[in-house]
């Protein structure tokens, strides 16, 4: 390295810390901005999925799905499927900070699988079981969101050991999977559901959903049990991410459920969602730094609710949010270009119920699950159970492929993660060369 | 997508390895493929790190002794290199081109180097540890030039591993995988495929915090090592 290249290198550093890289350097769209992320297409689509007694071995597995379409022998179809045996309120997944592994948790008895996709990524194996979380916590129930950190996984609960009711707290592993530290949530905002952090701004977002009680039990026994109802989350909270100190509480009632912050500088502002009052939020970070909760904009008419506004997925440019709701088995799209006044452009039906959604980083490809949690979702003919793949193009929806998972008795499709053989492979692509590579070889 | 064509072009890394000969001008790289490769993002921090003290690192993992050359190709290990000091380790390697990975790394112990030199009490204290993982080409003389142009002005260190026989325990203990990049060939692109990692270890061989391009913040690491030692009782 001579004086010139050290120059370079010290500048360009300097140029990247100031200038920030925003969205073209950003994670897909959901997922912590800390590790790699797969900007192109991506060959499967990992679904964490909650057994069904009496379904395949009616156990939760990990379940990998053939998404690429140059590749037809997959394309659409069950690659391979992956028990962990029993069923445990299999739930939300998340990868580690160099993506290499996929950690997965139930929220019924609070035991974590680790996936190592590395190795094949079409066929994860199991390489680690967490089964002290409650215990290691100090009592926490209910392991939720996992945000990777660097060398760290930060896992949200939803509950607690004591009275299995909202009471809760964010807990880190390192990545070996031994524990690091439990910081409850505060007094005035006790419940928990998902956590993600701005780095840009050192700020965490934390929201509030409900406890074991709650979300284990049959949703209709629930909704007509007006006591219990009360014990939902109603608030967001605003943390000093470095120290881990709570610094704000907003009031946003109707349990408030994913947090999406956007992804473009200067846009320093998130999205949730209220699943009981259905309306969408705006926690916008304000000019004295603090930050402030709105509500900007009714999810469906009055006479259609309940209609259960579930998970959310923001497109890399802050452009679309997407917005699935339960009850009646639509995605709303909204253009949320002005974040103050989202515009709704789009209401597909998926199917008779559905629950996650997930966007492609280019924003090309959307796909749905159904399932919600394995008593909250719907009986009968209603109960479908499904991974559907959809085309975006700004304007609609386009049906690509639909993978039927109680036909192929697997269970309860629930969160979905993205895998690439390139990636695990360590494999990148010569292309033609360009002008200044041409100039190098010319030279 | 200035990461690829400079990648295409700096013709870097002509010392052939054993078993991963590559080219003196490694074929361009396709810059929508590099995109999912180098796709740890920098952050500009728009924020005033809480004050030192004011906030606990719990310890996340603890370290072992590894050996290690330093930049006269003389065998140490990575403890009598820390010095019993706090130390800032860094994993890099000197032909990296990514734009948010060894650079910032580089840009930011520059940073601190400097941070140090003007603060003699803390210096003393803290090292400044740069540790190649790319054995076959940055040689203990390729750490010293290294260390040249930076011209510390703190007792900030550059070593290497001896080959990648010493280096993979290493890099496993401190969680730090790297891989080598290639073509679909199988030919070595010349690149690594890693996660810019950088460590705050205490006296106790204890990481006390992993920071990545989000976090890798010069103020922050300052902030952190004050915290630490201040919870040390110094």
């Amino acid at each position: 390295m001579d004086r010139g290249t050290l120059a370079f290198v010290l500048g360009l550093g300097i140029v990247l810390a100031v200038a920030g890289a925003g969205g073209a350097h950003a994670d897909e769209t959901c997922m912590s901005p800390y590790m790699p992320k797969i900007t192109g297409q991506e060959d499967y689509v990992y679904v964490w999925t909650l057994g069904i007694e009496g379904v395949g071995d009616g156990s939760d597995k990990l379940v990998t799905i053939g998404a690429n379409p140059a590749n037809a022998a997959t394309y659409g179809k069950v690659v391979s499927a992956v028990s962990v045996g029993g069923r445990h309120e299999a739930h939300h997944a998340g990868f580690s900070d160099d993506r290499r592994h996929l950690w997965a948790g139930g929220l019924d008895d609070s035991l974590i699988w680790v996936f190592d996709l590395a190795a094949d990524p079409a066929h994860p194996k199991v390489v680690r079981t967490i089964d002290g979380f409650v215990k290691e916590s100090g009592g926490v129930v209910g392991p939720h969101t996992y945000f990777a950190l660097p060398g760290r996984m930060l896992i949200t609960g939803l509950s607690n050991e004591q009275d299995k009711g909202g009471k809760t707290a964010v807990v880190e592993y390192n990545n070996d999977g031994k524990f690091v530290q439990t910081v409850w949530l505060p007094k005035d905002a006790e419940y928990g559901y998902d956590a993600r952090v701005q780095p840009r701004l050192n700020r965490m977002l934390t929201s509030s959903f409900t406890g074991w009680n709650n979300y284990m039990r049959d949703l209709g026994d629930l909704m007509g049990d007006a006591e219990a109802m009360k014990h939902f989350g109603n608030t967001v909270v605003v943390w000093d991410f470095h120290a881990r100190k709570p610094i704000q509480t907003l009031a946003v009632p109707g349990a408030p459920l994913e947090i999406r912050w956007a992804l473009q500088p200067r846009h320093n502002y998130a999205f949730t969602s209220s699943a009981l009052i259905a309306k969408i939020w705006l926690v916008e970070q304000k000019e004295d730094g603090t930050f402030a909760a709105t509500a900007v904009a009714d999810v469906g008419e009055p006479k259609q609710q309940p209609l259960l506004p579930v998970d959310i997925s923001l497109s890399a440019d802050d452009r679309y949010l997407f917005l699935d709701t339960f009850m009646d088995g639509s995605c709303r799209v909204y253009d949320v270009a002005d974040p103050h006044h989202p515009k709704l452009l789009v209401t597909q039906k998926i199917g008779a119920q559905v629950n996650m959604v997930s966007e492609t980083w280019d924003g090309k490809r959307v796909y749905f699950t159904s399932s919600l949690l394995a008593h909250w979702d719907k009986k009968g003919k209603d109960g479908e159970q499904f991974l559907k793949a959809y085309g975006w193009d700004g304007k609609r929806l386009t049906p690509l492929f639909s993978v039927d998972f109680l036909q192929e008795k697997l269970g309860r499709p629930h969160i979905m993660h993205f895998g690439q053989e390139r990636f695990y492979k360590n494999q990148i692509y010569a292309a033609a060369p360009g002008p200044l590579a041409r100039a190098e070889r010319e030279r | 997508m200035a990461v690829a064509i400079v990648a295409a072009v700096s013709g870097h890394g002509s010392v052939a390895g054993a078993h991963d000969a590559i080219d003196a001008r490694p074929r361009a790289v396709d810059p929508s493929e590099a995109a999912y490769t180098y796709g740890v993002g920098a952050f500009r921090p728009e924020y005033t790190p809480p004050a030192p003290g004011t906030y606990a690192l719990p310890p996340i993992a603890t370290i072992s002794d590894h050996p290690l050359l330093d930049d006269k190709g003389t065998p140490t290990r990575l403890f009598d290199v820390v010095g019993g000091r706090i130390a800032v380790i860094a994993f890099v390697y000197t032909t990296c081109t990514e734009a948010a990975g060894c650079p910032v790394s580089f840009a930011v112990l520059h940073g601190l180097d400097r941070a140090l030199a003007a603060d003699r009490a803390l210096a003393r204290r803290v090292r400044l540890i740069t540790i190649s993982f790319d054995p076959e080409r940055d040689t203990p003389a390729r750490m010293a030039s290294t260390r040249q142009l930076h011209r510390p002005r703190s007792d900030w260190r550059f070593v290497t591993t001896r080959d990648e026989t010493a280096l993979a325990p290493l890099l496993a203990d401190f969680d730090q995988p790297v891989a080598k990049l290639r073509y679909t060939d199988g030919t070595w692109t010349g690149l690594f495929r890693h996660v810019l990692k950088v460590f705050l270890v205490d006296r106790e061989h204890r990481v006390r915090n992993v920071y990545s391009t989000g976090f890798l913040n010069p103020a922050l690491v300052l902030n952190d090592a004050k915290t630490v030692l201040l919870a040390a009782g110094e």
